[in-house]
């Protein structure tokens, strides 16, 4: 049997950290995804306990999550479950409703920061959206250096970006340049 | 050039595609009597308007729902936007 090594959306052993200042990005490998979608005319569930966000917004209970993606679909998370099969035990806490499983289409970069200023003007830097806009419990999907990715405002000092997982080089030089310029 | 989304706000149209007129909704019935000739005007003619026109686009790098967006060809301004199922639904009652 071949030698199997397991690495991580960057084709690294370990998950990477970089500090640019105040700013810390760090790559979490370990968030599973799932996302589910209503069919029509079916009531919201409430998965892990989790109320099932409106428009952009974002809750957390626990280490379970969940985001508004579009009309009647939300992608849920999980931290540290990546490993396990958690579409099918999502799948056990909304019987009904279409769940497909995510986790190793995309990637998750984490920056945190001491205050909310400078994730601010990071994200001036990144996406077309009004920063201020943007606050806790916020999420919105948009484009990032042609990147279609979700932003996540976890608090006001941490930010969650979530991008395809085939572009995850492309997304960390782009998040890591934007943060080493502000410290200038 | 923003849109406004009916549920997101302001977005800026590179998020977007651009589809064509809105009266692309309409399909026409395959079974309806004439319908050779419906299909015909329904898939290769267009009108063409200089001034208001309601036209179809897709928000791709966002939440990816369909708007009917109403724009000025002659100015380029935005006059309004509707989530497309909310026009086809409707439509239909």
């Amino acid at each position: 049997m071949t030698d199997l090594f397991p690495v991580t959306a960057l084709g690294d052993s370990a998950p990477r950290n970089a500090r640019f200042g105040a700013l810390t990005l760090s790559e979490n490998a370990g968030l599973a995804l799932a996302s589910l979608a209503l069919r029509k005319g079916q009531a919201a569930p409430a998965p892990f306990g989790l109320a099932l966000p409106e428009v952009a917004r974002a809750v957390t209970s626990g280490p379970h999550g969940a985001f508004w993606t579009g009309r009647g679909q939300w992608m849920i998370e999980a931290e540290g479950l990546a490993e396990t099969d958690f579409a099918a035990a999502l799948q056990g806490q909304a019987p009904g409703c279409a769940v497909t499983e995510q986790t190793d289409g995309w990637v998750a970069f984490e920056i945190a920061s001491d205050t909310g200023a400078p994730l601010e003007a990071l994200l001036a830097r990144l996406v077309n959206i009004d920063p201020r806009t943007l606050g806790p419990g916020c999420c919105v999907r948009t484009g990032l250096e042609h990147m279609s990715v979700f932003v996540l405002r976890r608090s006001e000092t941490r930010l969650a970006v979530i991008g395809m997982r085939s572009l995850a080089g492309s997304l960390w030089h782009a998040l890591s340049q934007a943060a080493r310029r502000l410290e200038d | 050039m923003l849109i406004p989304h009916p549920l997101l706000g302001l977005r800026d149209a590179q998020e977007f595609t651009y589809l064509g007129d809105a009266a692309l909704m309409n399909r026409p019935d395959p079974d309806a009597p004439g319908a050779e000739a419906a299909f015909c005007d329904y898939v290769f003619l267009r009108d063409n308007p200089a001034g208001v026109h309601r036209e179809l686009w897709y928000h791709e790098q966002g939440d990816r729902s369909w708007l009917v967006v109403t724009r000025n060809t002659l100015t380029h301004e935005i006059l309004g936007a509707e989530l497309a199922s909310d026009v086809k639904a409707g439509a239909a009652q």
